[in-house]
């Protein structure tokens, strides 16, 4: 956002997804199995917000039928359902983290190739610690980054301190999320 | 000038008094200007003062807003819905998180304010979210995070303040350049000149307060991919606006006497007054945002 656009009221369009650091996500789930106890769910989420345009409902339906054609050689299955915040959930499933990844991968992919990479909210991987506590790693599509994202009891509450002491172990693998006023949450992931 | 930016203003009392508000903190830096002039003091001191009165404004008006409005700011525990709802909006917008305010006002509204992105205060009125469906309050508080995105409080504020300049400079050009004859135009009529420039600058600020409105329509049309959400919730708001009275009986009387026009006239000159343009022009813009989405699709993005 320049001071032009600012100035002239904006841009046309949203920002688009920033150059693609998805896949640092596969070493990153290795140190956390390895080394801090974190075990993945066997699910991955990616949301966003679905247009009401002919060509959007399409592409999406395209995307999911690549999807379920290439289960018979991953596995990975496919399940798509609206939030209450009307945004639509994909939701991956599949023991193997690296397919989910790459799951994940071909819903971004199929997405921007249709011109509607700036719908793309975020995509999100589902923990669990020893006491199957949740934790989530939610990637940012715009700005390239991940960050931690661990609910707490109560409404709309997180546990904080989690958070920080994740970044801390995983920075050096993971692009985190510099600024602690972009570490959206999203509540009720259907993880 | 520093003022909020109000998406749905059309409470005239109000509107009018806010109008009345800028005009007079323009004509203020103008009159000020001009007294310490006549006082005889220097031009770095009144550089000094100018600066500082602008300074003030920007850092402290946010505040004021807030605080006369009676808004509160409240944490996501307090009002989790809009929390979650104006931080899935901020990742499309690829914004920071605002802080968030709620205002106990049975009047549907909703500003935005705040210098810069990461001072932003978004407030909405109780009355607002209980009027609108949930995706139309999405589409307003896109339009007020469009407003934080465009900076338009910080416009706004400059080009306010560069109309109050444009008047100083105006009695400064009387007050010299007057041809070195004896003529001197006398205090008064240099008064009544830098007015009338600050008059006229005083429209096109509101001119362009009309258009940024219009941007940030476009804005949250494209933030949610929903422009017709948007136009739905302008024709609530309007409905609401105007079935529910916004002035106390015993204050309306005495506030007709100041309306320059009578509210009958309501026509093209009543529109120069105003901040925000009229209702049904907003609307056919959002259709016609809405007609370019459906037809040219996924083009339109992949072009752009």
């Amino acid at each position: 956002m320049g001071f032009l656009d600012a100035l002239f009221g904006g841009g046309k369009k949203l920002k688009g997804p920033a150059p693609d650091r998805i896949f640092a996500m596969v070493t990153a789930q290795i140190t956390m199995e390895t080394g801090l106890g974190l075990k993945h769910r066997n699910s991955a989420g990616i949301v966003f917000q679905p247009l009401g345009t002919a060509d959007f409902n399409q592409i999406v339906k395209d995307t999911e039928e690549l999807l379920r054609g290439a289960a018979e050689d991953t596995g990975t299955t496919v399940e798509t359902h609206d939030d209450e915040f009307n945004y639509r959930w994909v939701v991956l499933r599949d023991p193997d983290f690296d397919d989910l990844v790459q799951a994940v991968n071909v819903v971004s992919t199929e997405l921007s190739a249709g011109g509607y990479g700036d719908r793309l909210l975020a995509a999100v991987f589902a923990f669990e610690d020893d006491r199957g506590k949740p934790v989530f790693f939610i990637y940012n599509f715009k700005r390239g980054k991940y960050y931690p994202f661990v609910p707490a009891p109560g409404t709309q509450a997180r546990n904080n301190e989690r958070e920080f002491q994740l970044k801390a172990q995983l920075e050096n693998e993971l692009p985190i999320e510099p600024e602690l006023e972009r570490w959206f949450p999203l509540w009720e992931i259907p993880l | 000038m520093a003022r909020t930016k109000t998406s749905f203003g059309r409470d005239p009392g109000l509107q009018f008094r806010m109008l009345l508000t800028i005009f007079l903190l323009g004509l203020l830096y103008v009159a000020l200007v001009g007294a310490m002039f006549a006082a005889g003091a220097g031009f770095a001191i009144i550089l000094v003062v100018i600066a500082g009165l602008l300074l003030a404004q920007i850092f402290v008006s946010d505040k004021l807003a807030l605080a006369s409005m009676g808004a509160k700011v409240v944490s996501p525990q307090e009002a989790p819905g809009l929390h979650a709802m104006i931080e899935r909006l901020c990742i499309q917008a690829d914004l920071p998180k605002p802080k968030i305010a709620v205002a106990d006002l049975a009047m549907p509204n909703a500003f935005a304010m705040g210098r810069s992105k990461k001072s932003a205060v978004v407030c909405a009125t109780t009355g607002i979210m209980n009027t609108l469906e949930p995706h139309e309050l999405e589409g307003v508080m896109a339009h007020e995070l469009s407003h934080i995105k465009n900076r338009d409080v910080l416009i706004m504020t400059m080009a306010g303040f560069f109309a109050s300049i444009a008047a100083i400079i105006a009695q400064f050009g009387l007050f010299f350049g007057g041809g070195g004859d004896d003529d001197n135009p006398s205090f008064l009529v240099v008064l009544l000149v830098s007015w009338v420039v600050y008059g006229l600058s005083f429209f096109l600020m509101l001119a362009l307060s009309r258009y940024r409105e219009f941007t940030a329509d476009r804005g949250a049309a494209i933030i949610t991919g929903r422009p017709s959400a948007l136009a739905s919730a302008l024709m609530k708001i309007n409905s609401q606006m105007h079935r529910i009275p916004q002035q106390d009986l015993r204050a309306a009387g005495e506030m007709n006497a100041f309306f320059i026009m009578p509210a009958a006239a309501k026509n093209s000159v009543a529109g120069l007054f105003s901040t925000h343009p009229p209702m049904e022009k907003r609307i056919e813009r959002l259709q016609r945002i809405e007609a370019e989405l459906q037809q040219s699709a996924g083009q339109a993005y992949m072009a752009a």
